[in-house]
């Protein structure tokens, strides 16, 4: 028999690894990360360009670079990972995972806890029912990522990209490296779905076009993709009659949004947030099934990956007391309400046996100065914008919550000044 | 190459007509121009396994569809394919609508459909909750069920090769050769010729033109589009069945069904076109599919749409099958205009054809019965249907097993490999024969690992394989090697 696991983690992206190294720090002896690719790190190994890491390393690395640096920590730390090895149901009765491994045939795990590290994944082109033909050429933008940056293969030689979410801009700046033409960006709404930094580094720099309130909506092509119409829309969504244009092209990369990743945590029986698509946290990272915890893109999709990082360490330490039979089971639950401008945000609750980070994003963008906060007068600071591809914070302390005992609620949101 | 029967097409039709001829000693070649089974109107319909209580009296429909059904409770277990049971609801939102499922008892009670009763609004809804309140009665029918399409097409086929018939993809026939006697010879294709003394016309769309080289020109296909939602398969036990509207003068209308394998689906459209193979979806299509879903099922959570589709299917005006063998040309036998419900029919349509083969081209080719025949066929194992204790058993057995390829659907590698044993040469082969790539993420996931499996087992490059035959395919080239030949071809 192997030892007991007392934090069992899944996925090995940059969630999972810190969740690895906050268990250890926070003395759990054997912590296991399971990770169904060859190799550690997550959508962050196809990652090659810079920009991670500037807030937890205070420099620009690639997403390899980045991981590298968390990888070794947990080596460091003890941490034991199962490369190869897929969890493909959990039973919710027991806490029972069940994994498979070539090597290792199919194996039942009953650890002390769990962290669900899986992160999300990209939305197929179904999500968005768009008429026409379905050939080849069409793929997600991490799809695409995966074959040119891992697999050395170009997906197409004209790319139109719909959506504008930070991967589908990533890869129209990578497929003018690689000598394939981008004839624009597509994007639904009337705001770009990524970082501006994105929009500016990616798409300005090499001139492609951009195209707000404009999406494809129609697909031509029988085998291979031969080209698309697009058209504006108006506010309702509904594409406007007569701006409908034919665009040639081979390949139409889809960054239409992320949605976390669940399959795992629906067999573990925990509550699904219906805004958020992730598990119901509070802020110790526990979901509504005690021994799981969940941390990362799984629970809410993050812009910047230092911020998954924090919050694997978190789950991992949680989940490291929890199987030591030292996370009380009284732990207040103070719900945490988003204001009218709050699209979604996590966690939901808050315990107050903790400083608690809560990340939001607004629903409409504000260009000027306004104030994010979190009432009863618990936190308050002032913003230049706010917009719904850049996600916010609200910082509350253990003790603020210590020192409302009879603290109801807290309502977060952001407003112009 | 010299047979003693060609088939064209393998579809539900062709498929079912090659395993019921390798029942006897013949050389039997089955021709499909795709890439993969199924292709045509077999791959994009209802999945529907009809109680025979629709087709009017009389007609060749209503001849086959009733023991259709009855074969296909029989075949599920001998070809091992998935056929949900659940029975099938036609719902009445008015008196006038009730009067005519009244018409619809009759009917099947005609048909010899078994069990077909009226039942309530709230009796249905007892059964059915999420229909829609305003439906006032149901006509019920035992027997209707729902099928795995993919799964069935292939089991055939591999049924009919198991007892010997050989099957060519990616052969496109483009003519008939007669003899001297301007009887049948054979056929003419892109792969070459194809001799047999009888050809058998299961060609679906495209059987009106193929019929009308053997100069029939009785019968003309009107190609007519359907299109369907697919929904995520956590809808499962939204619905437990196959709903129809009442039918109209438009047609059957709009149906919500779950999925054999338990996605929420609804369609299909009924537009008549001209092109026999445009199967893209339309804005006004699906607007009608979803305005027809919610009717029946006011909550239809189209939120959870992972794709929308279409077909063509072999409408003819008559609005029946064409089903006989030619006087002139000797040897050339029409099964056509095979639509709904051609899915359900195929089976006994082919044990039709073969009694048809015998009293009437018996000059031609002789059915001696083949002893050695074998009814039974294994599907490839379904990981995701499994216990635990076979799971552990197969993957101890061969590793293959124990590595996912497709996360959605649960389909192993082990999976992925035996789909090319048995004949997958593209991205669809492998989801058409293990539902690689038919889940939540539409294959976002497993489709570079299926390409890469299917490059490293058919040793064949990775920029090579296609999504589905011809021009289909994948990838356009190597990175560096695609950006030095632009700039090489920049300098010229």
């Amino acid at each position: 028999m192997s030892k007991k696991i007392d934090v069992l983690i899944i996925g090995a992206g940059p969630a999972g690894v810190a969740a690895g190294i906050g268990a250890r720090r926070e003395g759990a002896e054997n912590v296991v990360v399971l990770e169904r690719d060859w190799d550690l790190g997550g959508i962050l190994q196809q990652c090659i360009h810079p920009g991670f890491g500037l807030r937890t390393f205070k420099e620009e690395l690639t997403g390899p670079e980045y991981m590298h640096r968390f990888i070794k920590q947990a080596h460091d730390e003890g941490v034991e990972f199962r490369t190869n090895t897929m969890v493909f149901e959990i039973d919710k009765a027991t806490n029972t995972v069940w994994t498979m491994n070539k090597e290792r045939g199919i194996e039942a795990l009953n650890p002390g806890a769990i962290v669900l590290t899986m992160g999300c994944r990209e939305r197929p082109l179904g999500a968005i029912r768009i008429p026409g033909t379905r050939p080849s050429g069409i793929y997600t933008a991490g799809t695409a990522q995966r074959f040119v940056n891992m697999e050395g293969y170009m997906p197409g030689k004209r790319a139109v990209i719909l959506g504008s979410g930070d991967i589908g801009l990533i890869m129209a700046r990578r497929m003018i490296w690689e000598g394939a033409e981008v004839e624009g960006v597509y994007e639904v709404m009337s705001w770009p779905g990524g970082l501006r930094r994105n929009i500016a580094q990616c798409l300005d720099d090499y001139g492609i076009p951009f195209h707000l309130k404009t999406t494809v909506t129609r697909i031509h092509g029988q085998d291979r993709l031969e080209g698309v119409t697009v058209a504006q829309v108006d506010d309702h969504m509904t594409p406007i009659k007569g701006t409908e244009r034919y665009v040639e092209c081979d390949t139409l990369l889809l960054a239409i949004g992320l949605i976390p990743e669940n399959e795992l945590s629906r067999m573990a029986g925990i509550d699904i947030h219906p805004v958020t698509g992730g598990p119901v946290v509070n802020d110790l990272l526990q979901t509504t099934n005690p021994a799981v915890f969940a941390a990362g893109n799984v629970v809410i999709v993050y812009d910047l990956v230092d911020n998954v990082s924090d919050e694997g360490l978190i789950a991992g330490a949680s989940a490291a007391k929890f199987a030591a039979g030292k996370l009380s089971g009284s732990a207040r639950r103070i719900p945490v309400k988003g204001g009218e401008n709050v699209r979604l945000y996590s966690p939901q609750y808050v315990t107050g046996e903790t400083d608690a980070t809560i990340f939001m994003r607004v629903t409409h963008p504000i260009e000027g100065a306004c104030r994010v906060f979190a009432e009863p007068g618990l936190y308050s600071q002032r913003l230049r914008y706010a917009r719904p591809g850049e996600m916010n914070e609200v910082k509350i302390k253990a003790e603020q919550i210590r020192n409302l005992p009879d603290l109801q609620e807290i309502v977060i949101d952001i407003q112009p000044v | 190459m010299n047979y003693d029967v060609v088939i064209i097409g393998s579809g539900i039709t062709g498929a079912s007509i090659a395993r019921e001829l390798s029942k006897y000693k013949l050389r039997i070649a089955v021709l499909d121009k795709a890439s993969e089974l199924p292709a045509g109107a077999s791959r994009a319909n209802s999945s529907m396994i009809h109680g025979g209580f629709d087709d009017k009296p009389g007609t060749v429909k209503a001849k086959f569809c009733v023991p259709g059904n009855k074969m296909w409770h029989k075949l599920k277990d001998e070809l091992d394919v998935h056929l949900d049971e659940c029975g099938s609801y036609v719902c009445a939102f008015s008196d006038e609508e009730t009067k005519h499922l009244g018409k619809l008892l009759e009917q099947g009670k005609t048909n010899g459909a078994p069990g077909v009763e009226i039942i309530s609004g709230d009796e249905l809804r007892r059964k059915e909750p999420n229909v829609s309140p305003d439906i006032v009665a149901a006509l019920w029918s035992p027997e209707a069920g729902i099928i795995n399409n993919f799964e069935a097409v292939n089991a055939m086929i591999e049924s009919a090769r198991i007892n010997g018939a050989d099957l060519y993809l990616e052969t496109l026939v483009t003519d008939l050769l007669l003899d001297g006697n301007q009887d049948i010879r054979g056929v003419a294709t892109n792969k070459g010729e194809f001799l047999a003394p009888v050809v058998i016309n299961a060609g679906g769309v495209h059987s009106g033109e193929i019929a009308s080289w053997a100069g029939d020109y009785s019968f003309r296909i009107i190609p007519t589009k359907g299109e369907y939602f697919l929904l995520d398969r956590t809808t499962r036990g939204f619905i437990h069945s196959f709903l129809f509207s009442c039918p109209s003068k438009a047609g059957k209308g709009i149906t919500v069904l779950q999925t054999a394998e338990g996605n929420l689906m609804s369609g299909p459209t009924a537009t008549e076109q001209e092109d026999p193979e445009d199967r893209a979806t339309t804005p006004e299509g699906l607007a009608e599919v979803l305005k027809g879903a919610r009717r029946l099922v006011p909550n239809f959570p189209v939120n959870l749409n992972i794709t929308t589709f279409a077909g063509v299917r072999a409408n003819t005006e008559s609005g029946d099958f064409e089903i006989r063998a030619l006087a002139k040309p000797r040897g050339f036998v029409n099964a056509a205009g095979i639509k709904s419900p051609g899915f359900t029919s195929a089976p006994a349509i082919a044990e039709y054809i073969a009694g048809l083969i015998k009293e009437e081209l018996a000059d031609r080719i002789t059915l001696t019965p083949n002893d050695k025949f074998i009814p039974e066929r294994r599907n490839i194992p379904r990981f995701l249907y499994m216990d635990m204790d076979s799971r552990k058993a197969l993957a101890e057995k061969d590793p293959a097993y124990a590595q996912i390829v497709c996360r959605c659907e649960t389909v192993t590698e082990g999976q992925v490999l035996e789909a090319i044993r048995r004949g997958a040469r593209t991205i669809t082969a492998v989801k058409m024969m293990t539902r690689a790539g038919t889940g939540r993420c539409q294959g976002g996931f497993c489709c570079p690992r299926v390409a890469e499996i299917l490059s490293r087992e058919l040793g064949i490059p990775l920029d090579e394989i296609t999504r589905h035959g011809g021009e289909s395919k994948l990838l356009v080239g190597k990175t560096k090697e695609f950006l030095l030949k632009k700039e090489g071809a920049a300098n010229e």
